[in-house]
């Protein structure tokens, strides 16, 4: 009895495995370059670049959030598995994949193409931000800061001078927060957005996040009285802030639903873009009040475990990241080449690059750690506490310290 | 009859499958939860049940525990009661029922990851639809997702949007097959409609309320995709569940080792509260399961 | 008789009107999408609401054409009926074994099955990937698939086993009286008797192999992304992003409403006939 129903089901087991066969190859023997990526209209251009490059059909990209994309990479490269070629990583990620070894050294091909693509070009800045002890591991793509942006409109009408100092900022949102609109946008979505905003008040009115031994000092009294700031500054931001990403900080700008305040600069573009802005021509930006506000380098980095031709992938990007190129990515993203940045065209096309090269100069990078958004992971989520009054802004930081010495003891920095 | 033995062959494609799929990295997250494993560190240290013991001794796990049992029954309880009401009214109407069966089940069709995104655009504060809306009549609305009250029941809301619409229908189904001839009998007696669902309706409905809810709670307690669009977990922690929890030690800390004893964690928990609850419910109701 | 057929009548408009509110209200969030995707950004997020404008399509041209969704929304079909297709008979047969079984022993296998499903799914992703990338099978059908079929196998399981519990056994022994060996008897006997439970646990098999995400993320590359992969993929770092997210999202949409406007006759029969009596 049950042995013909087990020959009959063996039989369409069979039947089921020869129909599945033809599906069930070897993905990526000879498949295209993949190239994974965070989606925003500067990269949508890159990697359209990337895909010219080379003959049609021999790069695929796909797009999407950075937080997927970042999921998706890790969970791949730390499996070992070459199925991701190629990856958008900003430089904390960057550092962060190099030092866990996912990332393919791109020393010997930079020396190899130094002349070919002018590499020369990339500011020592820049190089710095895309190497991992002492060795480059990615292809530097875009430069991206945040910039102050402010409503030229209100601040004439209401006689306000620009702030220069965080005092002064307060002041202004203080002023400019009248009816609809908000004194100033405040992006403290975890984790992203609290901890760019945080960023900035730690280095203008703190001394920073860490000392050079990598001790903590964000709960030192000058950190307290940044955080107790931005606590105070939450009373002149849009309501639901505590969930606003840079979209919604956008929207309220572009809807003319505050004033001022911190954004990025690729944002800058989309302020006069009829499309998606009310108030186009009224938005104007200056360098952060204070300064210290966060840059970013961010670029593409080659897997490890990559089964594809590693010189092929590095001229495919060097391409993409060519000074023809970036000339027309400009309007998009800040070119990190020297030769593209400086040329006066720029200034003229786009009049946000004033403020954007100046906002360079008084920018920082995130501390210089492989570690550091696990460390933001869990600064956050206690500075928004301590911002939403879930606890006093002295506890919640020495929390946040102890638990990151913690956590940098673990993972072997203070030997 | 007798069980036959012919029979085990039958559970063998279904259970091997899940042997292969579900079982295996089951059995892998239990053996991870043992050890001290960052995904970008070279080694992994054997570390017993400390990861357990850490976590168990968290006021972290046990605050969000509790948010996310705040919320899960929260969900539930809106979703049993306004499916029942509205499977109860379907029942009732004898006309164009189709139709609003189609259109109340609307929601709960939409890929779950874009229904939040729908609901961020009615909930967000100023230009959401919501506030948009009152503000324009002048009314100052609460913070829809920066007050942790308001947090939690937008959250609560956007569960039960989705999938009270699952509850309706079984609910409904299960009325259509009730006994007429005993309601027929009771409406003849002169029960009202609260007696009648109280006495008649309720009590024959219980096996169907018992899986209801429990595929609801099993589900809630994983939810995710509506606290981390439309809150991220805030404002400060009020919205953070231990599935966020588990995100965050799992895909962004990528500490797999704890990540996986969390899991565990969650997994004894859910089991024991559906279990209680099972067991309260046909107890109460005079049944043995 | 007739002050009682005019209550009547009062009763079933109140309850058509409160019905209809409802349902309005309910579906505000779908309608506003809806609206959304066929405005630009700048006349979506306004203060006051903007119901009268300009609408553009041009959202939906991109999803459709540019953007390559016709391409996903295949896959999208392929895995959901590849998962369907499994999922659904060894489903029924795993779910009559355990109908069959004394309840004290099916009970804890059951419990046991809903045990597994509580597990985060995001806990099983990453060995899932390991496993995935083992075989050599990331970014095929057949991968994705298996693992719909896993995760949906407790609830399929237990949809179908209420139904074949209805089924009283006397059937089977007489079709074993007749000659019918098991397989026969389940086959020809049986299985007939409980359609209406395949159609609803076809229907939820699809739903969940439709809409899945994060199985879908992991396990998919470039030839077999499925759409709420492709969809989610919109949505970072630029509004406009917004509005393809809401095309997508509708469009996405329609080919389970055609479909469950040809089920759904049956599924609430399906379901009333025994579903959720166990």
């Amino acid at each position: 009895m049950s042995r013909t129903s087990l020959t009959r089901r063996s039989l369409i087991g069979a039947a089921a495995a020869t129909a599945l066969a033809p599906y069930v190859k070897p993905a990526h023997a000879a498949g295209p370059i993949r190239v994974i990526s965070h989606r925003q209209p500067a990269l949508e251009y890159y990697t359209e670049q990337m895909k010219k490059a080379l003959p049609e059909g021999q790069v695929s990209v796909e797009l999407m959030p950075i937080d997927k994309e970042i999921e998706l990479a890790s969970i791949t490269m730390s499996s070992k598995s070459d199925a991701i070629d190629v990856a958008y990583l900003n430089d904390t990620t960057m550092q962060k994949f190099a030092a866990s070894g996912w990332l393919e050294p791109l020393d010997d091909l930079w020396a190899k193409y130094k002349g070919e693509f002018k590499l020369d070009d990339f500011p020592k800045s820049v190089i710095d931000s895309i190497s991992y002890n002492g060795r480059i591991y990615s292809m530097p793509i875009l430069t991206n800061t945040e910039m102050f942006f402010y409503r030229e409109d209100l601040f004439k009408e209401s006689g306000t001078a620009l702030p220069k100092t965080m005092q002064e900022y307060f002041e202004a949102a203080k002023k400019l927060h009248q009816g609809r609109v908000s004194g100033t946008i405040m992006t403290l979505k975890p984790v992203d957005g609290c901890l760019n905003e945080s960023h900035w008040y730690l280095n203008a009115i703190g001394e920073g996040w860490f000392d050079k031994g990598w001790k903590p000092i964000f709960n030192q009294p000058a950190g307290v009285k940044a955080i107790t700031m931005m606590k105070e500054m939450t009373a002149f931001a849009p309501r639901g802030f505590t969930s606003a990403a840079n979209d919604e900080s956008s929207i309220n700008l572009q809807q003319g639903l505050a004033a001022m305040g911190l954004q990025w600069f690729t944002r800058a573009a989309s302020m006069d873009d009829e499309k998606k802005s009310r108030f186009v021509g009224k938005i104007n930006w200056i360098v952060p009040p204070g300064g210290g506000q966060r840059i970013a380098n961010d670029g593409y980095a080659i897997s490890k475990y990559s089964s594809k031709d590693k010189d092929a992938i590095f001229k495919m990007l060097a391409t993409a990241a060519s000074q023809q190129s970036m000339q027309k990515g400009a309007e998009l993203a800040m070119p990190p080449r020297l030769s593209v940045l400086d040329d006066p065209e720029l200034n003229k096309k786009y009049r946000w690059y004033s403020a954007a090269r100046a906002s360079l100069e008084v920018g920082k990078p995130f501390p210089s750690m492989p570690d550091f958004l696990d460390v933001g992971a869990i600064v956050t989520r206690y500075i928004l506490q301590a911002v939403t009054n879930e606890k006093e802004v002295k506890v919640a930081l020495d929390m946040a310290a102890k638990e990151t010495a913690e956590l940098l003891q673990s993972r072997g920095y203070y030997k | 009859m007798r069980w036959q033995r012919g029979l085990w062959l039958f559970l063998v494609p279904s259970f091997g499958l899940m042997a292969l799929v579900l079982l295996w990295p089951l059995a892998y997250a239990a053996y991870l939860s043992m050890f001290d494993y960052h995904l970008g560190s070279p080694g992994m240290r054997f570390v017993g049940l400390a990861n357990y013991g850490q976590l168990l001794s968290e006021a972290r796990l046990w605050q969000s525990l509790w948010t996310t049992i705040v919320i899960a029954l929260g969900s539930v309880g809106v979703e049993f009661l306004l499916g029942f009401v509205l499977a109860f009214a379907l029942y009732r109407l004898t006309f164009s029922v189709r139709v609003f069966m189609i259109l109340l089940f609307l929601p709960h069709i939409i890929t779950p990851v874009v229904a939040t995104l729908f609901l961020k655009w009615i909930l967000t504060s100023n230009w959401g639809l919501i506030d948009a809306t009152l503000m324009t009549f002048n009314i100052g609305p609460p913070d829809w997702l920066g007050n942790p009250v308001w947090a939690k029941i937008c959250v609560i809301l956007a569960d039960a949007w989705i999938f009270t619409p699952f509850v309706m229908l079984v609910l409904y189904a299960a009325l259509q097959a009730l006994d007429q001839a005993q309601i027929e009998a009771a409406s003849i007696d002169g029960a009202n409609s609260w007696h009648m669902i109280r006495h008649i309706i309720l009590p024959s409905l219980v096996p169907v309320i018992v899986f209801t809810v429990s595929v609801r709670l099993m589900d809630v307690f994983r939810f995710f995709d509506a606290v981390y669009v439309l809150t991220g977990g805030g404002p400060g922690t009020a919205t953070e569940t231990i599935t966020m929890y588990t995100y965050q030690l799992g895909f962004q800390l990528l500490q797999v080792g704890k990540a996986s004893a969390l899991g565990i964690i969650t997994l004894v928990i859910v089991a024991a509260v559906i279990a209680t609850f099972s067991h309260l419910l046909q107890r109460g109701y005079g049944r043995t399961g | 008789m007739k002050a009682r057929r005019m209550a009547r009548v009062r009763n079933q408009t109140l309850l058509f009107v409160a019905l209809t509110i409802f349902t309005f209200v309910n579906l505000v969030p779908l309608i506003w999408a809806a609206l959304t995707s066929i405005k630009n950004p700048a006349d979506a997020f306004t203060i006051p609401p903007t119901v009268f404008f300009h609408p553009t399509f041009e959202f939906h041209r991109q999803v459709w054409l540019d953007r390559g969704f016709v391409r996903y929304l295949i896959n999208s079909l392929i895995v959901s009926a590849g998962t369907v297709c499994i999922s659904v008979p060894i489903g029924s047969l795993a779910a009559y074994a355990l109908s069959r079984m004394p309840q004290r022993r099916a009970s804890p296998i059951l419990f046991g099955l809903f045990t597994i499903r509580m597990f985060p799914h995001m806990l099983l992703a990453i060995p899932f990937f390991v496993m995935g990338s083992f075989l050599n099978m990331i970014d095929t059908y057949p991968l994705l698939i298996l693992a719909l079929v896993a995760i949906n196998q407790p609830f399929t399981i237990w949809l179908m086993y209420s139904f074949f519990l209805e089924i009283p056994r006397d059937l089977d022994e007489a079709a074993a009286i007749d000659g019918c060996n098991l397989w026969q008897t389940f086959r020809i006997v049986i299985l007939p008797l409980v359609r209406p439970g395949l159609t609803v646990a076809a229907l939820f098999s699809l739903l969940l192999s439709y809409n899945e995400f994060l199985f879908a993320l992991v396990l998919t590359g470039i030839k077999t992304k499925t759409l709420p992969v492709a969809i989610a993929s919109f949505g970072g770092e630029d509004v406009s992003d917004w509005s393809i997210s809401a095309a997508g999202a509708i469009g996405i949409m329609l080919p389970i409403v055609v479909i469950m406007l040809f089920v759904q006759r049956h599924l609430v029969r399906g379901l009333t006939i025994g579903a959720v009596k166990g």
